[in-house]
């Protein structure tokens, strides 16, 4: 770690700095562009035109620029080519028989557009799949999506649980509420959630607190299994996911969708409604969600207070003008989520029970009622986007701003306090320039400012877990590539500097407090190369980092059935004996930020009925931050096991592959494995909670067309899951307490469990469409299987829910 | 169509300046975290054995954790002995006293809440002429004094009666407060809910 600028500029400073920059900037550009007034007609649009039903090219499609006599068709193959133009922006019109007629806003930011058209006849929409030259510098990163059409019957689920479907994306849980995404094993804040453009500011520590994102307000996710520090700043480590809200088309006729569905497990239902419409210059897209679940139940019990309430909306609004885009952003997420009741154990004693026992040790009738433990969050995000295309690159202006308050409520004599109640707000605002070719070299130069503030709501009746903190960063980046032939090259740098000052309580009520900060340079390097028609090579090394968060500093005492201490609450005396009596600060011992340096290489090869994916990585990470058991000690409540956390250099290195594969043109299917080794290489011992071994293979089917429907498609899926054979060793809690295992802090790591044995899911699920309507019935877990899930947190108290039938139902206009 | 970025910028610059004005706002406070009546932890806890014949002959056992959720082992200060053959009422002191300037009485919230809370007791047996056995951890319906009850009916043992049996020496004395959230009822035991504390003293009788 660099402690480069012991100087730092005060928040509203920097933020002036920030500003007179910006303007300078702009006062520079347009002086140097009154200067330049050639006419340059050099512009093209080039794309191709696919049928959104069978995929195929569609020739002969008429091409005209609204307003203009200038066009073109579509050649045999579905592509075509407009050249000579002499503006950047265009609005198309496609016309063609038996197919809607479609208008598209076309600007030079986006190459080759191509076209699905749908057929008159169907229900479908048009889709319009554009370059991903707005993302920039990310090529040769793997990147998986997930579109709105598939997100469509999935809203009852969380965003990880979503993702998951993505090879090498997993999750980990504390129950079917608070489900985190994990990508190649890593998890928290080692994966960069970007909502809508900013990093979505939430309390991102433990694995009991999940990302409050409503898929229902989100139009694609993308899912980048690299380190993209360079590109998205601190936290990249692992990948980053990102949600993006409608992207409000201009010239589109007003189109809504009300949607509502069931599912028996929980007997959940929810109830949504979207509506949009764009003018040549304005649109807008709104969005809006009811969901309640009551207890989720396995094969054999109710998983009692597993309810959950959540209500969501956005809005979206853009408006254009030649060369210049305004985007306004707005969502809210509010939940109520319910912990497991038996997942409470505040005494060593009932630990014990709790994992003994196969059945939770609470259960109790059905019920929609949440008490406690449950989570109560709300999250408003705003985002204003300017986006500016000048003679000389495009400029972009994102500002966000994000309000997250949390109450977390647990069984406790004072039940109806909250136990945790924060305000977390964060303003995020970055100024992007992607600038014209020069010499072949197209990127995007980059500055931000981004800014939190966590505090503490009085009321609670307790210390607080996590002390008060401010965090101001400032960073700068570059990104840049270069064509040659069949390969493209990129390469990025980041600086980033960050400060955090912190204001902290002791037990007894002292007042701590510290500043601290971090510099830190990261860099990526890569390659694209199309090796032949159907092989594609995709290489990428890049770095990433982060501070360690909140609560691995200072976490002190029980937060769900752990009693923890943050890096610097806790060290050891002469006599290797762990003590907590005073907080630390950096002239006890430096605390290195976590640096991680990811190799990720995708091979892919299409062709025809064949397509395959390979992924290999290879990641390290210095300072890598976990927490495990350390000690016995003995307390008021009885012997309680005692959790710390702690530095090691880890190794992670994996592989993921999916191969799929269309037998005919109604009938497909794919196979697919996701495997990842790990290792703590400085104490040579395994990391805990680490995702094991999974495969999966899915077939679909196009079924005969009967009852007037237009589409009608059945799926059906199957993934074995492994038992973690990497699991560290077990020691149960009743050894330490009664001295059988001693452990002291140089002992090797170990779980209170075996990790729990393999499991076989399967999935069925019939979507149809039939004019206006559309719908789902899925089973999911047909089998009923009993098992446990390894990162699950609950996989000490209680199995996972069992069988779940879902009905979804959609009506579109 | 040319565009006179000039005007342009005159136009837009300022929602941008506005933009960045309205999003900066939001910067810059120091708080420091309110203090804290700490109502979770209980640091100290102390068994009051008062002899209903002589009001004057108080026994007290202390036990202590001064760190709270800190590491510092909990420490048993006191044994317990009392007199053969009197009778005694068995109250409680139970504190925080992790900010010495704010002790706060955690018996009170007890108190408050007791249809939640109920005393479980062991010792070694046939120590007490009353209760006789061995306490009622091992089976909730064994013998033992409760002289409380909270708006159900059912005991709390924030006060519970003991007669001393004959002279012992370094027996048990072990008294657990359960918290039974939603689950206390007449037949709940030991094994139901969570430890508010779990305390083993040395109990002495002459």
């Amino acid at each position: 770690m660099s402690r480069v600028f012991r100087t730092w500029i005060r928040p509203k400073s920097s933020a002036a700095v920030l500003l007179v920059g910006f303007l300078a900037l702009f006062c520079c550009i347009s002086s140097l562009q009154a200067r330049q007034n050639k006419r340059d007609c050099r512009h093209q649009i080039k794309g191709k035109v696919l049928d959104a039903t069978t995929k195929e090219p569609i020739p002969f499609v008429n091409i005209l620029i609204k307003g203009t006599q200038t066009g073109t068709a579509t050649d045999i193959k579905g592509n075509f080519l407009l050249d000579q133009l002499c503006e950047k922006e265009h609005t198309l019109i496609f016309s063609s028989l038996g197919y809607q007629d479609l208008t598209h806003h076309h600007d030079d930011y986006h190459d080759n557009p191509v076209i699905y058209m749908a057929p008159t006849v169907s229900q479908l929409e048009s889709v319009i799949v554009e370059g991903e030259a707005i993302v920039g510098g990310l090529e040769s990163v793997a990147v998986d999506k997930i579109d709105g059409t598939v997100l469509e019957n999935k809203s009852t689920r969380t965003l990880a649980a979503v993702i998951e479907e993505i090879q090498g994306v997993t999750m980990v849980s504390a129950g079917s509420n608070v489900q985190l995404p994990v990508i190649h094993g890593l998890y928290g804040n080692r994966v960069l959630i970007i909502n809508n453009g900013v990093k979505h500011g939430f309390q991102n520590w433990g694995t009991d607190h999940a990302p409050e994102i409503d898929i229902a307000n989100a139009s694609n996710i993308s899912v980048l299994k690299g380190a993209a520090g360079v590109r998205f700043g601190p936290e990249a480590l692992g990948g980053v996911v990102m949600i993006d809200g409608n992207n409000l088309d201009l010239s589109k006729s007003l189109k809504g969708n009300i949607g509502t569905g069931f599912q028996s497990n929980g007997r959940g239902f929810y109830t949504k409604a979207s509506l949009g419409a764009g003018s040549e210059k304005f649109s807008y897209h709104f969005t809006g969600k009811f969901q309640k679940v009551g207890d989720r139940n396995t094969p054999d019990y109710v998983l009692t207070n597993t309810g959950m309430d959540e209500q969501s909306a956005s809005a979206g609004f853009r408006y254009h003008l030649p060369n210049w885009d305004f985007k306004f952003y707005y969502s809210l997420v509010n939940q109520t989520l319910g912990l497991l009741r038996s997942s409470v154990v505040e005494s060593g004693p009932l630990l014990i029970r709790s994992l003994q026992e196969d059945r939770p040790i609470i259960i109790r009738d059905f019920s929609y009622g949440i008490n406690e433990p449950r989570q109560n969050t709300t999250h408003h995000l705003a985002t204003m986007t300017v986006d500016w295309y000048s003679d000389f690159g495009k400029f972009t202006l994102l500002a966000g701003q994000q309000i997250n308050q949390r109450k977390e409520f647990d069984v406790r004599r004072n039940a109806d306090l909250p136990i945790i109640d924060l305000s977390l707000n964060t303003s995020d605002i970055r100024l992007e320039w992607l600038h014209p070719a020069v010499g072949g070299i197209e990127g995007t130069v980059g500055v931000q400012y981004f800014y939190q503030n966590n505090d503490n709501n009085p009321g609670t009746g307790t210390t607080p877990f996590i002390p008060n903190y401010n965090t101001n960063r400032v960073s700068l980046f570059l990104i840049e590539s270069l064509n040659r032939g069949k390969t493209t090259y990129e390469a990025g740098l980041r600086l980033d500097h960050e400060s955090n000052s912190v204001r902290g309580r002791e037990v007894n009520q002292d007042l701590f407090s510290n500043v601290y900060d971090f510099t830190n340079l990261t860099a990526s390097l890569g390659l694209v190369h199309q090796i032949s028609d159907h092989w594609k090579l995709r290489s990428n090394i890049g770095s990433a980092w982060r501070t360690p968060n909140m609560a691995e500093l200072y976490s002190f005492g029980q937060h769900g059935f752990k009693t923890q201490f943050g890096l610097w609450r806790y060290y050891t005396n002469e006599d290797n004996e762990l003590r907590t009596d005073r907080v630390l600060t950096e002239s006890d011992g430096v605390i290195e930020p976590e640096n991680g340096y990811k190799w990720i290489n995708e091979l892919s090869y299409d062709k025809e009925s064949h397509s395959l994916t390979i992924t290999a990585y290879s990641h390290i990470i210095n300072n890598y931050i976990f927490d495990r058991p350390v000690d016995v000690i003995s307390t008021i409540r009885g012997p309680m096991p005692v959790f710390i956390y702690d530095q090691v250099d880890a190794v992670f290195a994996g592989a993921d592959l999916t191969y799929r594969r269309r037998f005919s043109e109604n009938l497909r299917g794919g196979i697919g494995f996701s495997y990842l080794w790990s290792r703590n290489v400085l104490d040579d011992e395994p990391l805990i909670n680490q995702p094991p071994l999974n495969l999966n293979a899915n077939v679909s089917w196009k079924t005969p067309l009967f009852m007037g429907l237009s589409s009608s498609k059945v799926t059906l899926e199957a993934s074995y899951t492994f038992t973690q054979f990497q699991a560290p060793r077990t020691v149960k809690p009743e050894q330490l307490i009664n001295g059988e295992v001693i452990v002291t802090p140089d002992s090797e790591i170990f779980d209170f469990q075996d990790a729990p044995g393999g499991y076989f899911l399967s999935n069925l699920r019939w979507e149809w469409k039939r004019n206006r309507f559309g719908g789902n019935i899925e089973v999911r877990n047909i089998l009923n299987a009993r098992y446990r899930d390894y990162l699950n947190q609950m996989r000490y108290f209680a199995d996972e829910p069992g069988r779940n039938i879902l009905l979804t139902l959609n009506y579109n206009f | 169509m040319k565009i006179n970025l000039l005007d342009s910028l005159k136009k837009y610059g300022l929602y941008m300046l506005l933009i960045t004005a309205v999003f900066l706002t939001a910067c810059g406070d120091d708080d420091e975290p309110e203090v804290v009546n700490e109502v979770e932890v209980i640091t100290d806890v102390t068994l009051v054995f008062t002899n209903t014949a002589d009001a004057n002959d108080v026994v007290r056992a202390r036990a202590q954790d001064p760190d709270g959720e800190g590491v510092q082992e909990l420490a048993i200060l006191d044994q317990i002995t009392l007199t053969a053959g009197a009778t005694y009422t068995l109250t409680y002191e139970i504190l925080n006293a992790l900010d010495p300037a704010d002790v706060e009485d955690i018996g009170e919230e007890i108190l408050e809440e007791d249809d939640e809370h109920q005393f479980f007791f062991s010792f070694s047996t046939d120590a007490f002429t009353s209760p006789e056995g061995n306490g009622n951890i091992d089976n909730a319906s064994d013998e033992l004094n409760y002289t409380d009850t909270d708006d159900n009916q059912n005991p709390v043992g924030l006060t519970t009666s003991w007669t001393a049996g004959a002279a012992l020496t370094g027996g048990t004395f072990r008294a657990v407060l359960k918290h039974q959230p939603d689950v206390k009822t007449s037949t709940s035991t030991f094994n139901d809910g969570d430890t508010d504390f779990d305390l083993t003293f040395v109990l002495n009788i002459q």
